[in-house]
């Protein structure tokens, strides 16, 4: 178990994080400059903290500052692979993954570099010095140096950024499947939520600082506690309402625009809320059926802009002004898939019904 | 190094600018010319190097500004690292100090050594009365160089530590390397190109020290006479000016050598890198 309470001022900016994660892969996601970096400096031994505790995997403990206890960089068994690589570049690929190696003997050296060789496709280029290389073997070659001395805890900050689209997306499934094949729990930075969400087991979710929730990847993209967990992880529909009734965990919600079944058997049971909805989960219905299901909430709404990114459409749709009439309007961010919108002839046809389940809805506290 | 390539050649200014470019080069090379014409001309060369004045001033510079040079390199590359990685209070005022002898007139140096180490110089005094006296001795020579040149080693040195970013230190630490394993198979061989130009720069200057040495070393052949105070020594005795038109080809050819071996030395660790 990898536990993480720590405390740090560096200059104005105060470092914070608490969370702790099992034998996974850990993405810590925020915005730049938030503390992801400076958290794994703290871990591998590099930053040393105010106050606090950090246990490595193992049960090791590399910091804790009531037990004065601090572990320098050399004895906590971390391998780390910072967003610059920092290949030596006097080294050819294989002085770079033997230069944790120093102490063992040279047969069991030998064989451990043969295996690292394999095990990340490095065959032929270990006599190359790392400007002899691409990015992207540059990149296996870092990671089989800091897998090199049998780590306990694999620390990754951001080694992808550098690399084109498509070699990303290789190089995050091999580092997921190499993580799993080594049983290894590793912490992997990014600012990039599609790279956290294709990687992750668990996530982190850091902003000035602080982490503000952790959990399993799914819980935390669609059960956000707090607006600015909402608004980080681009749920991007978030909208003021109040609690007016509660029965066996379904809320009933009431907006400006529209009352909904809210079913978040975490959610505030009263009160000022926010309804938080991700793009990808409001359904557009068809015309030719009703939407049958009583729990879900239908709103009449007209499309007033798209976008097109690729292989989804992404549609801005204003909800009918409400009796009352409030003064902003509101409008939905609806993700569709390009089958569907051809299907129904999206193009075509402004004026839509959506619908939001019971389920897709989650809510969060307003002060 | 990239060459300048073809774009800048058609940007021209090349005939407007070559005149004065052509002057300065003739303004360096004639002299350097005409010293290498009037010591092959005289015939006299050889004669005048094996004489005992130029043999003797030969060997000491020789070994002066080695000893120096390796005195530099042992106390210098520890302090231009702490320069470079570590802040320490004073820091600023030890820069300054470091930046001194640069831009002081070297005569100055002289009187401050000898002020500070001379008979009854400040530290000299104490020295004296324990039976060493510094002043006035080969061992006054190197110390002259060594406050010139050697910082001229430490300021270069100290870029190069710069200039390799602390992340290599920080990624070989989580690697396992004791810091010393750390500073000898990293830091010191991605700043290996500084080292060199320092150590040449800091040669250089030390050969051809002359203000401070004169002060605080003297002038007596065979112990504190190097090579430039051999060629004012040979001036002043009004003989003749072969002798000092040899010494001054033997540094030329020297101070060409070195620049030379910087050029090839900065080369080759720039290909290993």
């Amino acid at each position: 178990m990898l536990t993480i309470d720590i405390d740090r001022r560096v200059g104005s900016f105060h470092l914070q994080p608490q969370f702790d994660a099992g034998n996974e892969l850990v993405v810590l996601f925020g915005p730049s400059g938030c503390g992801k970096s400076l958290t794994l400096q703290a871990v591998a031994g590099l930053l040393r903290p105010d106050r606090g505790r950090i246990e490595l995997p193992g049960g090791v403990v590399a910091f804790d500052s009531a037990a004065r206890i601090d572990l320098p960089p050399q004895r906590r068994s971390v391998g780390y692979v910072v967003q610059e690589l920092a290949l030596f570049p006097h080294m050819t690929a294989r002085q770079n993954i033997e230069f944790g190696l120093a102490g063992w003997p040279a047969r069991r050296r030998r064989d451990r570099v043969a295996y690292l060789v394999s095990l990340l496709g490095l065959e032929q280029l270990e006599e190359r010095r790392p400007r002899q290389m691409s990015g992207g073997q540059q990149q296996r070659v870092a990671l089989a140096r800091a897998l090199a001395a049998e780590p306990s805890l694999l620390l990754l900050d951001e080694p992808f950024s550098a690399l084109e689209a498509p070699l990303r997306t290789m190089l995050r499934r091999e580092v997921a499947a190499l993580r799993r094949r080594l049983d290894l729990t590793a912490l992997f930075v990014t600012h990039d939520l599609g790279e956290a969400y294709a990687l992750g087991d668990h996530i982190v979710i850091y902003d000035d600082g602080c982490v503000l929730q952790h959990g399993p990847k799914d819980d935390v993209f669609r059960r956000p506690r707090s607006r600015r967990v909402a608004e980080l992880v681009e749920v991007r529909n978030i909208i003021a309402g109040e609690v007016v009734a509660y029965a066996e965990g379904v809320a009933v919600v009431r907006t400006p625009w529209f009352t909904a079944r809210v079913a978040d058997a975490q959610a505030p049971v009263s009160g000022n809320v926010y309804l938080c909805i991700r793009p990808e989960h409001i359904i557009i219905v068809r015309e030719d059926r009703d939407s049958r299901d009583p729990g879900n909430t239908v709103i009449d709404t007209e499309i007033i802009e798209e976008v097109a990114m690729g292989n989804t459409h992404r549609l801005f749709m204003r909800a009918a002004a409400p009796d009352a009439g409030v003064g902003e309007p509101l409008i939905f961010e609806v993700d569709v898939p390009a089958h569907p919108y051809e299907v129904l002839g999206i193009a075509s046809k402004r004026e839509w019904r959506i619908a939001l389940t019971a389920e897709h809805v989650s809510l969060v506290p307003r002060e | 190094m990239a060459a300048p390539g073809r774009m800048s050649a058609r940007i021209g200014l090349g005939w407007l600018f070559a005149p004065p470019a052509l002057l300065f080069v003739a303004f360096l090379g004639v002299p350097v010319g005409a010293l290498v014409w009037r010591a092959a001309a005289g015939g006299e060369l050889g004669d005048n190097i094996t004489s005992s004045l130029v043999l003797d001033s030969l060997r000491l510079s020789a070994i002066t500004s080695t000893v120096t040079l390796a005195v530099a390199v042992m106390i210098g590359t520890p302090l231009a690292y702490l320069l470079a990685r570590r802040d320490f209070p004073g820091k600023v005022f030890v820069d300054l100090l470091l930046d001194l002898p640069i831009v002081l007139p070297p005569t100055v140096a002289g009187v401050a050594l000898l002020v500070a180490l001379g008979r009854r110089g400040v530290v000299g005094e104490r020295l004296d009365s324990a039976g060493i006296n510094i002043a006035f001795t080969t061992t006054a020579v190197v110390l002259a160089q060594l406050f010139v040149s050697a910082p001229f080693y430490i300021r270069t040195v100290k870029a190069g530590f710069e200039s390799v970013e602390p992340v290599y230190e920080g990624v070989a630490s989580t690697l396992g390397a004791s810091p010393l394993r750390t500073f000898l198979r990293v830091t010191l061989p991605l700043a290996w190109p500084s080292l060199v130009a320092g150590a040449i720069l800091c040669w250089a200057r030390a050969l051809s020290e002359l203000g401070a040495t004169l002060i605080f070393a003297g002038n007596l052949q065979g112990s504190t006479r190097t090579m430039p105070l051999a060629i004012i020594s040979a001036f002043e005795s009004g003989k003749s000016i072969d002798v000092p038109i040899a010494l001054s080809v033997i540094l030329v050819a020297a101070a060409a050598l070195l620049l030379l071996l910087l050029r090839v030395l900065a080369r080759g660790a720039a290909m290993r890198v």
